[in-house]
Protein backbone atom coordinates (compact mmCIF):
# COMPACT_ATOMS: atom_id res chain seq x y z
CA UNK A 1 0.00 0.00 0.00
CA UNK A 2 1.41 3.11 -1.05
CA UNK A 3 1.57 6.01 1.31
CA UNK A 4 0.42 9.40 -0.61
CA UNK A 5 3.41 12.07 -0.64
CA UNK A 6 0.79 14.59 0.30
CA UNK A 7 -0.12 13.01 2.95
CA UNK A 8 3.74 12.87 3.97
CA UNK A 9 4.21 16.88 3.38
CA UNK A 10 0.77 17.30 5.37
CA UNK A 11 2.15 15.22 8.29
CA UNK A 12 6.21 17.21 8.39
CA UNK A 13 4.49 20.09 9.03
CA UNK A 14 3.10 18.65 12.50
CA UNK A 15 6.45 16.60 13.02
CA UNK A 16 8.87 19.88 13.33
CA UNK A 17 6.93 21.08 16.22
CA UNK A 18 7.43 17.87 17.79
CA UNK A 19 11.35 17.53 17.61
CA UNK A 20 14.07 17.93 20.13
CA UNK A 21 11.53 18.05 22.90
CA UNK A 22 13.06 16.25 26.23
CA UNK A 23 10.08 14.15 27.57
CA UNK A 24 9.47 10.47 29.91
CA UNK A 25 8.12 7.83 29.07
CA UNK A 26 4.58 7.37 30.32
CA UNK A 27 4.39 3.75 29.18
CA UNK A 28 6.34 1.35 26.34
CA UNK A 29 5.98 -2.10 24.22
CA UNK A 30 8.50 -4.19 22.25
CA UNK A 31 6.78 -5.17 19.27
CA UNK A 32 7.84 -8.77 17.91
CA UNK A 33 4.39 -9.28 15.63
CA UNK A 34 4.44 -5.99 13.13
CA UNK A 35 2.73 -4.62 10.62
CA UNK A 36 3.67 -5.48 7.03
CA UNK A 37 5.57 -1.85 6.38
CA UNK A 38 7.21 -2.18 9.63
CA UNK A 39 8.52 -6.35 8.84
CA UNK A 40 12.24 -5.17 8.53
CA UNK A 41 12.78 -3.46 11.63
CA UNK A 42 10.86 -6.48 14.07
CA UNK A 43 11.55 -6.81 16.79
CA UNK A 44 11.48 -2.59 17.87
CA UNK A 45 10.43 -0.61 21.00
CA UNK A 46 7.39 1.61 21.14
CA UNK A 47 7.21 4.67 23.83
CA UNK A 48 3.91 6.50 24.53
CA UNK A 49 5.84 9.99 26.11
CA UNK A 50 4.92 12.72 28.18
CA UNK A 51 6.89 15.88 27.02
CA UNK A 52 8.07 18.42 29.10
CA UNK A 53 5.87 21.06 27.15
CA UNK A 54 2.57 19.05 27.96
CA UNK A 55 1.98 17.56 24.97
CA UNK A 56 2.04 13.34 24.33
CA UNK A 57 3.87 11.55 21.77
CA UNK A 58 3.94 8.23 20.29
CA UNK A 59 7.61 7.10 18.51
CA UNK A 60 9.76 4.16 18.20
CA UNK A 61 13.02 4.06 21.00
CA UNK A 62 16.20 3.68 19.09
CA UNK A 63 19.81 3.79 20.49
CA UNK A 64 18.84 1.98 23.26
CA UNK A 65 19.46 -1.42 25.02
CA UNK A 66 16.64 -3.28 25.58
CA UNK A 67 16.79 -3.95 29.52
CA UNK A 68 16.97 -0.35 30.60
CA UNK A 69 13.76 0.75 29.34
CA UNK A 70 11.29 1.55 31.91
CA UNK A 71 8.34 3.49 32.84
CA UNK A 72 9.40 7.33 33.52
CA UNK A 73 12.86 7.49 31.82
CA UNK A 74 13.64 10.44 30.57
CA UNK A 75 13.75 10.65 25.98
CA UNK A 76 14.07 13.42 23.88
CA UNK A 77 12.63 13.79 20.47
CA UNK A 78 14.66 13.16 16.66
CA UNK A 79 13.75 12.74 13.12
CA UNK A 80 14.56 9.47 11.73
CA UNK A 81 13.64 7.20 8.89
CA UNK A 82 9.99 6.04 9.56
CA UNK A 83 8.37 4.10 6.73
CA UNK A 84 9.53 3.04 3.25
CA UNK A 85 6.97 0.65 1.82
CA UNK A 86 8.94 -0.03 -1.41
CA UNK A 87 11.86 1.24 -3.13
CA UNK A 88 10.13 3.33 -5.33
CA UNK A 89 7.78 5.07 -3.01
CA UNK A 90 8.44 8.31 -1.16
CA UNK A 91 10.77 7.72 2.10
CA UNK A 92 8.71 8.99 5.08
CA UNK A 93 10.25 10.59 7.87
CA UNK A 94 9.01 10.71 11.19
CA UNK A 95 9.17 11.22 14.99
CA UNK A 96 11.66 9.06 17.12
CA UNK A 97 13.23 9.23 20.46
CA UNK A 98 16.32 8.80 22.07
CA UNK A 99 17.10 8.20 25.72
CA UNK A 100 19.88 10.47 27.76
CA UNK A 101 21.45 11.64 30.96
CA UNK A 102 19.25 13.34 33.41
CA UNK A 103 22.09 16.02 35.04
CA UNK B 1 -39.91 -4.90 24.62
CA UNK B 2 -37.31 -6.10 21.90
CA UNK B 3 -36.52 -9.47 22.64
CA UNK B 4 -33.81 -11.83 21.07
CA UNK B 5 -35.35 -15.00 19.81
CA UNK B 6 -33.05 -17.03 18.05
CA UNK B 7 -29.35 -17.37 17.40
CA UNK B 8 -26.74 -19.74 15.05
CA UNK B 9 -23.44 -19.59 14.86
CA UNK B 10 -20.81 -20.60 11.96
CA UNK B 11 -17.55 -22.90 13.57
CA UNK B 12 -15.31 -20.27 14.05
CA UNK B 13 -11.56 -20.88 12.67
CA UNK B 14 -9.52 -21.22 9.94
CA UNK B 15 -12.25 -21.89 7.49
CA UNK B 16 -10.06 -22.14 4.00
CA UNK B 17 -13.23 -23.50 2.25
CA UNK B 18 -15.65 -20.56 2.72
CA UNK B 19 -15.59 -16.80 1.56
CA UNK B 20 -16.89 -14.46 3.81
CA UNK B 21 -20.11 -14.45 2.40
CA UNK B 22 -20.33 -18.58 2.26
CA UNK B 23 -20.00 -17.55 5.93
CA UNK B 24 -22.74 -14.92 5.77
CA UNK B 25 -24.99 -16.98 4.20
CA UNK B 26 -24.89 -20.22 6.54
CA UNK B 27 -25.44 -17.80 9.86
CA UNK B 28 -28.19 -16.08 7.29
CA UNK B 29 -30.10 -19.09 6.35
CA UNK B 30 -29.11 -20.91 9.62
CA UNK B 31 -30.71 -18.39 12.02
CA UNK B 32 -33.89 -18.21 9.90
CA UNK B 33 -34.00 -22.09 10.24
CA UNK B 34 -33.27 -22.20 13.94
CA UNK B 35 -36.12 -19.67 14.76
CA UNK B 36 -38.48 -21.40 12.25
CA UNK B 37 -38.73 -18.10 10.54
CA UNK B 38 -39.39 -17.23 6.42
CA UNK B 39 -37.07 -15.01 5.12
CA UNK B 40 -40.53 -12.64 4.22
CA UNK B 41 -40.80 -12.07 7.99
CA UNK B 42 -38.20 -10.15 8.16
CA UNK B 43 -38.22 -6.40 8.21
CA UNK B 44 -34.57 -4.75 7.52
CA UNK B 45 -31.13 -6.70 8.18
CA UNK B 46 -28.00 -5.26 10.18
CA UNK B 47 -24.81 -6.19 9.53
CA UNK B 48 -21.57 -5.93 11.22
CA UNK B 49 -18.42 -6.44 9.73
CA UNK B 50 -14.73 -3.96 10.12
CA UNK B 51 -12.51 -5.27 7.20
CA UNK B 52 -14.00 -6.39 3.83
CA UNK B 53 -13.35 -3.17 2.52
CA UNK B 54 -9.52 -3.23 3.46
CA UNK B 55 -8.79 -6.73 3.05
CA UNK B 56 -10.96 -8.32 0.54
CA UNK B 57 -11.51 -4.95 -1.48
CA UNK B 58 -15.63 -6.56 -0.72
CA UNK B 59 -17.34 -2.88 -0.21
CA UNK B 60 -21.47 -2.54 -0.24
CA UNK B 61 -22.22 -5.94 1.40
CA UNK B 62 -25.26 -5.05 2.04
CA UNK B 63 -26.45 -5.32 -1.83
CA UNK B 64 -24.62 -8.72 -2.06
CA UNK B 65 -26.44 -9.90 1.85
CA UNK B 66 -29.71 -8.92 -0.75
CA UNK B 67 -27.99 -11.01 -3.42
CA UNK B 68 -27.69 -13.82 -1.18
CA UNK B 69 -31.00 -14.17 0.96
CA UNK B 70 -33.38 -12.81 -2.23
CA UNK B 71 -34.96 -9.92 -0.74
CA UNK B 72 -35.66 -5.97 -1.37
CA UNK B 73 -35.19 -5.01 2.57
CA UNK B 74 -33.32 -2.47 4.14
CA UNK B 75 -29.41 -4.07 5.07
CA UNK B 76 -27.04 -1.89 6.51
CA UNK B 77 -23.53 -2.34 7.10
CA UNK B 78 -22.12 -1.53 10.98
CA UNK B 79 -18.14 -0.70 11.09
CA UNK B 80 -16.88 0.23 14.64
CA UNK B 81 -13.56 -2.07 14.53
CA UNK B 82 -13.79 -4.75 16.70
CA UNK B 83 -16.87 -3.19 18.12
CA UNK B 84 -18.49 -3.84 14.66
CA UNK B 85 -20.97 -7.01 15.43
CA UNK B 86 -22.57 -4.57 18.95
CA UNK B 87 -22.58 -1.65 16.87
CA UNK B 88 -24.53 -3.56 14.29
CA UNK B 89 -27.26 -4.87 17.54
CA UNK B 90 -27.28 -1.28 19.08
CA UNK B 91 -28.34 0.02 15.84
CA UNK B 92 -31.10 -2.46 14.94
CA UNK B 93 -32.34 -2.62 18.63
CA UNK B 94 -32.70 1.68 17.80
CA UNK B 95 -34.94 0.40 14.40
CA UNK B 96 -37.16 -1.40 16.39
CA UNK B 97 -37.85 0.47 19.02
CA UNK B 98 -38.44 3.32 16.15
CA UNK B 99 -40.68 0.49 14.60
CA UNK B 100 -42.84 -1.54 16.70
CA UNK B 101 -44.17 -5.21 15.34
CA UNK B 102 -41.11 -5.23 13.30
CA UNK B 103 -38.60 -8.10 13.15
CA UNK B 104 -34.79 -7.67 11.85
CA UNK B 105 -31.67 -9.59 11.54
CA UNK B 106 -28.27 -8.73 13.14
CA UNK B 107 -25.35 -10.87 11.67
CA UNK B 108 -21.62 -9.80 12.04
CA UNK B 109 -19.21 -11.47 9.98
CA UNK B 110 -15.25 -11.76 9.38
CA UNK B 111 -12.64 -13.37 6.91
CA UNK B 112 -9.28 -13.06 8.16
CA UNK B 113 -7.15 -16.29 7.28
CA UNK B 114 -7.02 -15.57 3.37
CA UNK B 115 -3.88 -13.34 4.33
CA UNK B 116 -0.56 -13.33 5.99
CA UNK B 117 -0.26 -11.96 9.62
CA UNK B 118 1.31 -8.63 8.43
CA UNK B 119 -1.34 -8.11 6.33
CA UNK B 120 -3.72 -8.54 8.61
CA UNK B 121 -1.88 -7.18 11.05
CA UNK B 122 -1.64 -3.67 8.66
CA UNK B 123 -5.74 -3.46 7.93
CA UNK B 124 -6.25 -4.08 11.89
CA UNK B 125 -4.27 -1.57 12.32
CA UNK B 126 -6.56 0.88 10.26
CA UNK B 127 -8.61 1.02 12.96
CA UNK B 128 -5.73 2.94 15.58
CA UNK B 129 -4.22 6.55 15.18
CA UNK B 130 -2.20 8.26 12.07
CA UNK B 131 0.39 8.54 15.25
CA UNK B 132 0.15 5.14 16.31
CA UNK B 133 0.42 3.50 12.63
CA UNK B 134 3.73 5.32 12.10
CA UNK B 135 5.26 4.55 15.04
CA UNK B 136 4.71 0.72 14.24
CA UNK B 137 2.20 0.25 17.07
CA UNK B 138 -0.31 -2.77 16.64
CA UNK B 139 -3.58 -3.58 18.55
CA UNK B 140 -1.07 -6.04 20.95
CA UNK B 141 1.50 -3.18 21.16
CA UNK B 142 -1.36 -0.88 22.43
CA UNK B 143 -3.06 -3.52 25.28
CA UNK B 144 0.79 -3.70 26.14
CA UNK B 145 1.64 -0.27 26.74
CA UNK B 146 -1.86 -0.36 28.84
CA UNK B 147 -0.92 -3.23 30.74
CA UNK B 148 2.26 -2.37 31.41
CA UNK B 149 0.79 0.93 33.12
CA UNK B 150 -1.29 -1.68 35.14
CA UNK B 151 0.92 -3.82 36.18
CA UNK B 152 3.46 -1.92 37.91
CA UNK B 153 1.07 0.53 39.57
CA UNK B 154 -0.76 -2.17 41.15
CA UNK B 155 2.21 -4.52 41.53
CA UNK B 156 1.09 -7.32 39.46
CA UNK B 157 3.50 -9.23 36.55
CA UNK B 158 2.82 -11.18 33.56
CA UNK B 159 2.07 -13.91 35.35
CA UNK B 160 -0.80 -12.62 37.01
CA UNK B 161 -2.87 -12.17 33.42
CA UNK B 162 -2.03 -15.84 32.29
CA UNK B 163 -4.94 -16.74 34.10
CA UNK B 164 -7.54 -15.24 31.92
CA UNK B 165 -6.61 -17.02 29.09
CA UNK B 166 -5.88 -20.29 31.65
CA UNK B 167 -9.91 -19.75 32.04
CA UNK B 168 -11.40 -18.95 28.59
CA UNK B 169 -9.40 -22.00 27.17
CA UNK B 170 -11.12 -24.30 29.57
CA UNK B 171 -14.57 -22.48 28.36
CA UNK B 172 -13.57 -23.05 24.83
CA UNK B 173 -12.81 -26.51 25.39
CA UNK B 174 -16.59 -27.16 25.91
CA UNK B 175 -18.16 -25.22 22.90
CA UNK B 176 -17.83 -27.08 19.81
CA UNK B 177 -18.26 -23.74 17.56
CA UNK B 178 -14.89 -22.61 19.37
CA UNK B 179 -11.45 -21.91 17.16
CA UNK B 180 -9.39 -23.83 19.97
CA UNK B 181 -10.80 -26.91 22.39
CA UNK B 182 -7.87 -27.11 23.83
CA UNK B 183 -6.84 -26.53 27.76
CA UNK B 184 -4.06 -25.01 27.93
CA UNK B 185 -1.91 -24.88 31.39
CA UNK B 186 -0.67 -21.59 32.78
CA UNK B 187 2.75 -22.48 32.35
CA UNK B 188 2.36 -22.70 28.68
CA UNK B 189 0.83 -19.32 28.86
CA UNK B 190 3.67 -17.64 30.32
CA UNK B 191 5.95 -18.62 28.22
CA UNK B 192 4.49 -18.18 24.75
CA UNK B 193 6.37 -16.77 22.20
CA UNK B 194 6.23 -12.86 22.73
CA UNK B 195 3.51 -10.49 20.41
CA UNK B 196 4.59 -7.12 22.28
CA UNK B 197 5.85 -7.37 25.25
CA UNK B 198 4.60 -8.48 28.11
CA UNK B 199 1.98 -10.13 25.95
CA UNK B 200 2.57 -13.51 24.55
CA UNK B 201 1.16 -15.02 21.88
CA UNK B 202 -1.02 -16.81 24.56
CA UNK B 203 -2.11 -13.55 25.86
CA UNK B 204 -3.90 -12.52 22.64
CA UNK B 205 -7.48 -13.32 20.70
CA UNK B 206 -6.49 -15.00 17.02
CA UNK B 207 -7.21 -14.33 14.00
CA UNK B 208 -10.27 -16.11 12.87
CA UNK B 209 -12.96 -16.40 10.01
CA UNK B 210 -16.53 -16.94 11.33
CA UNK B 211 -20.09 -15.27 11.05
CA UNK B 212 -23.30 -15.54 13.73
CA UNK B 213 -26.32 -14.02 13.63
CA UNK B 214 -28.93 -13.53 16.00
CA UNK B 215 -32.56 -12.70 15.18
CA UNK B 216 -34.83 -10.17 17.77
CA UNK B 217 -38.27 -8.63 17.12
CA UNK B 218 -41.07 -6.21 19.03
CA UNK B 219 -44.01 -7.56 17.25
CA UNK B 220 -45.75 -9.25 19.88
CA UNK B 221 -47.59 -12.06 18.08
CA UNK B 222 -43.82 -13.28 16.41
CA UNK B 223 -43.21 -13.17 19.80
CA UNK B 224 -45.71 -15.74 21.78
CA UNK B 225 -44.89 -18.34 19.50
CA UNK B 226 -41.27 -18.32 20.30
CA UNK B 227 -40.35 -20.67 22.92
CA UNK B 228 -36.98 -19.76 23.50
CA UNK B 229 -36.30 -15.91 24.10
CA UNK B 230 -34.87 -13.28 25.96
CA UNK B 231 -35.60 -9.54 26.47
CA UNK B 232 -32.77 -6.79 25.88
CA UNK B 233 -33.28 -4.72 29.06
CA UNK B 234 -30.76 -1.80 28.29
CA UNK B 235 -27.88 -1.42 25.21
CA UNK B 236 -25.34 1.57 25.19
CA UNK B 237 -22.49 2.71 23.40
CA UNK B 238 -19.88 5.29 24.81
CA UNK B 239 -17.00 6.38 22.46
CA UNK B 240 -13.56 8.53 23.43
CA UNK B 241 -10.45 9.14 21.44
CA UNK B 242 -9.04 7.21 18.94
CA UNK B 243 -5.44 7.38 19.64
CA UNK B 244 -4.44 6.04 23.75
CA UNK B 245 -2.11 9.47 24.19
CA UNK B 246 -5.05 11.61 25.26
CA UNK B 247 -7.18 9.76 27.41
CA UNK B 248 -7.68 10.45 30.69
CA UNK B 249 -6.23 7.34 31.70
CA UNK B 250 -4.68 3.78 30.46
CA UNK B 251 -4.89 1.17 33.09
CA UNK B 252 -8.55 0.96 32.01
CA UNK B 253 -10.86 1.77 29.40
CA UNK B 254 -13.34 5.03 30.29
CA UNK B 255 -15.85 4.51 27.37
CA UNK B 256 -16.91 0.70 29.06
CA UNK B 257 -17.14 2.93 32.44
CA UNK B 258 -19.56 5.41 30.79
CA UNK B 259 -21.31 2.83 28.58
CA UNK B 260 -21.38 0.28 31.62
CA UNK B 261 -23.09 2.98 34.14
CA UNK B 262 -25.98 4.11 31.91
CA UNK B 263 -26.50 0.34 31.03
CA UNK B 264 -26.98 -1.00 34.15
CA UNK B 265 -28.65 2.16 35.35
CA UNK B 266 -31.57 1.61 31.79
CA UNK B 267 -32.19 -1.86 33.26
CA UNK B 268 -32.44 -0.72 36.98
CA UNK B 269 -30.14 -3.15 38.13
CA UNK B 270 -26.64 -3.54 39.96
CA UNK B 271 -23.52 -5.79 38.52
CA UNK B 272 -24.27 -8.04 41.51
CA UNK B 273 -27.51 -9.45 39.52
CA UNK B 274 -25.51 -10.54 36.65
CA UNK B 275 -24.83 -14.45 36.51
CA UNK B 276 -23.03 -14.39 32.68
CA UNK B 277 -21.11 -11.90 30.85
CA UNK B 278 -19.32 -11.99 27.78
CA UNK B 279 -16.70 -9.72 28.55
CA UNK B 280 -13.99 -8.73 25.66
CA UNK B 281 -10.63 -10.47 25.87
CA UNK B 282 -9.12 -9.33 22.80
CA UNK B 283 -5.69 -9.51 25.20
CA UNK B 284 -5.63 -11.09 28.89
CA UNK B 285 -5.41 -7.14 29.91
CA UNK B 286 -8.71 -6.61 28.78
CA UNK B 287 -10.65 -8.84 30.60
CA UNK B 288 -9.18 -8.05 33.90
CA UNK B 289 -10.03 -3.85 32.91
CA UNK B 290 -13.62 -5.07 31.92
CA UNK B 291 -14.15 -6.96 35.35
CA UNK B 292 -13.34 -2.94 37.06
CA UNK B 293 -14.51 -1.00 34.85
CA UNK B 294 -18.13 -2.52 34.69
CA UNK B 295 -18.07 -2.57 38.59
CA UNK B 296 -17.94 -6.09 38.79
CA UNK B 297 -14.29 -6.19 40.52
CA UNK B 298 -12.93 -3.10 42.79
CA UNK B 299 -9.92 -1.08 40.49
CA UNK B 300 -6.90 -2.89 40.60
CA UNK B 301 -7.96 -5.67 42.67
CA UNK B 302 -8.31 -8.19 39.19
CA UNK B 303 -4.95 -8.75 39.36
CA UNK B 304 -5.54 -10.71 42.46
CA UNK B 305 -9.32 -12.31 42.09
CA UNK B 306 -8.31 -13.52 38.69
CA UNK B 307 -5.88 -15.73 40.20
CA UNK B 308 -8.25 -17.34 42.45
CA UNK B 309 -10.53 -18.14 39.29
CA UNK B 310 -13.72 -16.77 40.87
CA UNK B 311 -15.31 -16.28 36.91
CA UNK B 312 -14.65 -20.07 35.77
CA UNK B 313 -17.56 -22.27 35.14
CA UNK B 314 -18.82 -24.46 38.64
CA UNK B 315 -16.17 -22.02 41.31
CA UNK B 316 -18.94 -21.67 43.30
CA UNK B 317 -19.34 -18.03 42.62
CA UNK B 318 -22.25 -15.98 41.61
CA UNK B 319 -20.64 -14.26 38.47
CA UNK B 320 -19.27 -16.79 35.32
CA UNK B 321 -17.43 -14.72 32.98
CA UNK B 322 -16.66 -15.70 28.99
CA UNK B 323 -18.65 -19.26 28.88
CA UNK B 324 -18.16 -19.20 25.35
CA UNK B 325 -14.41 -19.61 25.62
CA UNK B 326 -13.97 -15.36 25.18
CA UNK B 327 -12.19 -14.16 22.30
CA UNK B 328 -9.19 -15.79 23.32
CA UNK B 329 -10.52 -19.36 23.03
CA UNK B 330 -13.66 -18.82 20.36
CA UNK B 331 -11.67 -16.94 18.12
CA UNK B 332 -12.24 -13.38 17.60
CA UNK B 333 -13.71 -13.03 13.71
CA UNK B 334 -13.91 -9.57 14.29
CA UNK B 335 -17.33 -8.59 13.14
CA UNK B 336 -18.99 -11.60 14.38
CA UNK B 337 -17.42 -11.68 18.07
CA UNK B 338 -19.97 -8.81 19.15
CA UNK B 339 -22.88 -10.95 17.71
CA UNK B 340 -21.63 -14.07 19.15
CA UNK B 341 -21.42 -12.40 22.62
CA UNK B 342 -25.20 -11.83 22.76
CA UNK B 343 -25.67 -15.80 21.02
CA UNK B 344 -23.78 -16.92 23.72
CA UNK B 345 -25.78 -15.12 26.44
CA UNK B 346 -28.87 -16.07 25.18
CA UNK B 347 -27.72 -19.50 24.86
CA UNK B 348 -26.88 -19.27 28.59
CA UNK B 349 -30.38 -17.57 29.74
CA UNK B 350 -32.18 -19.95 27.55
CA UNK B 351 -30.42 -22.89 28.83
CA UNK B 352 -29.37 -24.72 25.83
CA UNK B 353 -25.82 -24.12 26.65
CA UNK B 354 -24.96 -27.93 27.44
CA UNK B 355 -22.00 -28.85 29.01
CA UNK B 356 -20.80 -25.03 29.81
CA UNK B 357 -24.53 -24.00 31.22
CA UNK B 358 -24.55 -21.74 34.10
CA UNK B 359 -27.13 -22.61 36.43
CA UNK B 360 -29.88 -20.41 37.35
CA UNK B 361 -28.87 -17.65 35.34
CA UNK B 362 -31.04 -14.93 34.91
CA UNK B 363 -29.67 -12.07 33.75
CA UNK B 364 -26.35 -11.83 31.60
CA UNK B 365 -24.23 -8.92 29.60
CA UNK B 366 -21.89 -8.77 26.97
CA UNK B 367 -19.14 -6.03 26.32
CA UNK B 368 -17.58 -5.08 22.58
CA UNK B 369 -14.62 -2.76 22.32
CA UNK B 370 -13.33 -1.08 19.22
CA UNK B 371 -10.08 -0.61 19.23
CA UNK B 372 -7.98 0.44 22.36
CA UNK B 373 -11.60 1.72 23.50
CA UNK B 374 -12.44 4.00 21.39
CA UNK B 375 -15.90 2.49 21.20
CA UNK B 376 -17.44 0.42 23.96
CA UNK B 377 -20.95 -1.04 24.00
CA UNK B 378 -22.78 -2.65 26.73
CA UNK B 379 -25.84 -4.68 26.57
CA UNK B 380 -27.76 -6.31 29.54
CA UNK B 381 -30.50 -9.12 28.74
CA UNK B 382 -32.81 -10.86 30.87
CA UNK B 383 -35.46 -13.63 30.80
Amino acid sequence: MMISPVKIWRRQKEIRSLLHKKGTVLSWTFIYAPPEEFKKNAPYAVVLVALDNGERAFGQLVECDKDSIKIGMPVYSILRKVREVSAEDIIAYGLKFKPYEKN
Amino acid sequence: MISVIGYYTTKFGELWEKSLFDLVEEALFGVLKECHIEKGKIDAIFFGNMMGGTLENNLHSPSKIAEIMGTHIPVFRAEAACASGGAAFHLAHTYLEANTGKTVLVIGAEKMTDYSPEEVISALTAASSGEEQESGLTFPGLYAMMAQVYLQKYNYSKIDLSYVSYKNHYHGSLNDKAHFRKKISLQEIESSPLVAYPLGVLDCSPISDGASAIIMTSDKTLLSKQKKAIRVLSTEVATDTISLKNRKFIDGIEATQIAGKKAFHKAGIEPDSIQIAELHDCFSIAELFAMEDLGFWKKGSAGKRISLLETMLNSGNSLTTNTSGGLKAAGHPVGATGIKQIGEVYLQLTKQAGSRQVKNAKKGLTHNIGGSGGTAIVSIFGV
